[in-house]
């Protein structure tokens, strides 16, 4: 499904009392503006779903593109951390633009800048970064295990640093899996460069999958956001060839690359692409324990 | 890490006496092997006289599923008794979840806080990837569930009974691993079962090395407390792997297990008598290996250092008949208990897996040194299975890494 074609002026016809209306970005199969309501800015996502069953609200007959935006919509009701995205004032609604059935939800607007960016124009992180970063984002995976929910999609451009307070907040749970719902994909999803190994397995995946699928794609981002480096792009020069790398390779100690990064953190890090669910932190509150540690011993 | 009894049937006085000698920490239950009155009367003596002991009651469901076991006393717990004789199709998810509320509340109930933890109802399988071993993974997570929802129980142990041979393939077992760390518990009581039922037959190295990874995938890397029943002098390994206890009892069917232990008895010969040597790793025959040691004026060296050598200092065929099973059992407890603290003295994980050659390297010095002063020893008191070991040790540093 193509990506609706809007225009602020849509925008702002489909919802009137929104103003300073801005476009953002489009991304998957959204369209993103932002808008000032009731006097607080947000971001408003808008998708176009299969116009065959559009405004149905029985999920069994709903199209991947508007089950997936319930899901979403519902994740963010259900979790509670300022380290998820949160949902904004207007919650999974319908609208009709030149005939055609647009789909749309409001969400808060983080003022701030994404990890991509930020690897791209800043390089690594300090220590500390790195422990706040980790402390924050597998909060915010907990928050979503709660639900028995998987987040999928873990990767430097989902995860901003507020400006506020420099807390990491995930972004886009447009591919969260539900290990108690019905499956919505039919092949695999996410972003290849930081897939689990497990999630390669998706004939498997409701048997394989939980949140240490998660964990090792945080483990990804926090090796680039220490290094510079992605741990499985070492002569690979395919997409197919990083799948092998994710499934096949260890990667260096980060601390090889970086030798001031502490000891117990390069550990860490490499325990969270241990390739292996079992090998990585039964909990994430283990894993938290292990990363304040790194805090307590003086790494910060 | 420290000894745990593995009760079994004729218990007599040693427990007490163990508590007394401080040889061991704790006991874990055996409901077949008694009277159900006379069982939950002894958990309600020691609970109070010995208050840091580790009492365990292992409520040996596997037996259910067993071809007419030879169950003892076990009929007279309904958790039991009425589900003995199961087969692959009383295992529905229904019929799982009375299982583990009979088998649980039995313990909470009885037992309250006389005992360090509840332990669930298991299935004993034979590999990873067949249907028993998913039974008994679907009971594993049940009595996670169930467990959570008793009111302030102690902590659950989530019991195994796995066949040796299940280790023979690595895949499956990391299979396995993903499954089980997924369960929330404070942690597993491990039987493995062993094919032969013969004294000192040491495990395949392969399969050995196997395990002594599993465990440490558990215990090092998870953090799950692991208890590892019927075993015997290959526990230090098991505590260099992480293992946090050990059980083993006065016969040689508490020291291994078997499904013999279930299985009509043969009858046989009383077992001769043997000395707990911690500096060989083995027992050796009262006489006339022991004997044959004191002979060669090499006796100091093989002793374990414990009160009881003095029975038989001065001569093992003079004392033998002094050497009775309860001492036996006293000194073996002593002499795993020894070890288990030499190796838990080490500050790391490494360093206790090099305590652990060094302890495998001087038994192998000291069998060379009797054996050059002619001391001879049946092939069950060894060395062979010290080179098993050591074999199993180096599979285990290839997969952990240590």
């Amino acid at each position: 499904m193509a990506v609706p074609q809007l225009t602020i002026e849509h925008v702002q016809a489909i919802i009137p009392s929104a103003t300073d209306i801005q476009a953002v970005e489009r991304c998957g199969q959204k369209i993103v503006f932002s808008g000032i309501i009731d006097g607080k800015k947000y971001a408003l996502k808008f998708m176009a779903p299969n116009p065959t069953h559009a405004g149905d609200q029985d999920r069994e007959s709903l199209d991947d593109v508007t089950s997936r935006a319930q899901r979403e919509v519902e994740t963010m009701q259900q979790c509670s951390t300022p380290h998820l995205v949160s949902m904004g004032p207007i919650g999974l609604s319908t609208a009709d633009i030149a005939g055609n059935p647009i789909i749309y939800f409001s969400e808060e607007f983080v003022e701030g800048q994404n990890l991509y960016t930020y690897l791209q124009s800043s390089g690594v992180f300090s220590v500390a970064e790195l422990v706040r970063l980790a402390l924050h984002i597998s909060e915010a995976v907990k928050s979503i295990w709660q639900f028995a929910k998987i987040h999928r999609d873990i990767k430097p451009g989902n995860i901003m640093r507020r400006d506020i307070n420099g807390d990491f907040v995930l972004l886009d749970m447009g591919l969260v899996f539900d290990l108690q719902d019905e499956p919505l994909s039919v092949c695999p999803v996410g972003t290849p460069y930081y897939f689990s190994p497990e999630q390669m397995d998706f004939a498997n995946r409701r048997a394989v999958m939980n949140f240490r699928s998660d964990l090792f794609s945080l483990g990804t981002v926090l090796y680039e956001m220490a290094t510079g480096c992605h741990p499985f792009t070492q002569g690979a020069a395919s997409t197919w060839d990083v799948l092998g790398n994710i499934a096949n390779v260890i990667p260096l100690p980060p601390s090889t690359l970086r030798p001031e990064l502490p000891e117990k953190l390069s550990n860490i890090i490499l325990r969270l692409l241990a390739k292996r669910p079992a090998l990585r932190y039964r909990s994430i509150d283990l894993f938290q324990r292990a990363v304040a540690e790194v805090e307590t011993d003086g790494g910060v | 890490m420290s000894v745990l009894a593995q009760c079994g049937y004729g218990r007599g006085r040693k427990i007490e006496q163990g508590f007394h000698d401080d040889v061991m920490h704790g006991v874990i239950l055996s409901p077949r092997d008694e009277r159900r009155d006379r069982l939950e009367e002894a958990v309600h003596q020691w609970c109070p006289s010995h208050p840091q002991a580790l009492v365990m009651f292992d409520p040996q469901f596997y037996a259910a599923n067993l071809n007419n076991p030879r169950d003892g006393h076990l009929s007279e717990y309904d958790y039991y008794n009425n589900n003995s004789g199961l087969g692959r199709t009383h295992f529905s998810g229904t019929r799982i979840q009375r299982y583990v509320r009979e088998c649980l509340d039995y313990q909470h109930q009885t037992f309250g806080r006389n005992v360090a933890y509840l332990i669930s109802p298991t299935v004993l399988f034979d590999a990873f990837r067949d249907s028993w071993s998913q039974i008994a993974l679907n009971m594993a997570v049940e009595s996670a569930d169930y467990h959570r929802d008793l009111s302030s129980p102690q902590p659950l142990l989530i019991s195994l009974v796995i066949s040796e041979t299940a280790f023979q393939t690595m895949d499956a077992v990391e299979e396995f691993l993903d499954a089980l760390t997924e369960i929330d518990t404070q942690g597993f009581y491990i039987i493995i079962r062993r094919n032969s039922s013969s004294v000192n037959n040491a495990m395949e190295s392969g399969p050995f090395g196997r395990f002594m990874y599993f465990c440490h995938v558990l215990t090092t890397i998870n953090e799950y407390n692991v208890i590892v029943g019927y075993s015997d002098w290959h526990s230090f390994l098991l505590q260099a792997a992480g293992v946090t206890h050990t059980a083993t009892g006065w016969y040689q069917n508490l020291r291994q297990f078997s499904l013999a232990r279930f299985q009509p008895s043969r009858g046989g010969r009383r077992p001769r008598k043997r000395y707990s040597s911690a500096p060989l790793l083995s027992c050796p025959l009262v006489t006339p290996e022991l004997q044959d040691i004191y002979l060669a004026d090499l006796l100091p060296g093989v002793l374990s250092r414990s009160t009881y050598d003095a029975i038989i200092r001065n001569g093992p065929a003079a004392g033998e008949a002094g050497w009775t099973d309860e001492t036996a059992c006293l000194a073996h407890w002593h002499s795993l208990n020894s070890l288990s603290e030499h190796v838990s003295a080490r500050p790391t994980q490494k360093a206790r897996i090099e305590e652990a050659e060094h302890l495998m390297h001087n038994a192998l010095t000291l069998y060379n040194q009797l054996s050059s002063q002619n001391v001879s020893f049946d092939p069950s008191t060894g060395p062979d299975h010290i080179y098993e070991w050591q074999d199993s040790l180096q599979e285990f540093r290839a997969l952990s890494g240590l």
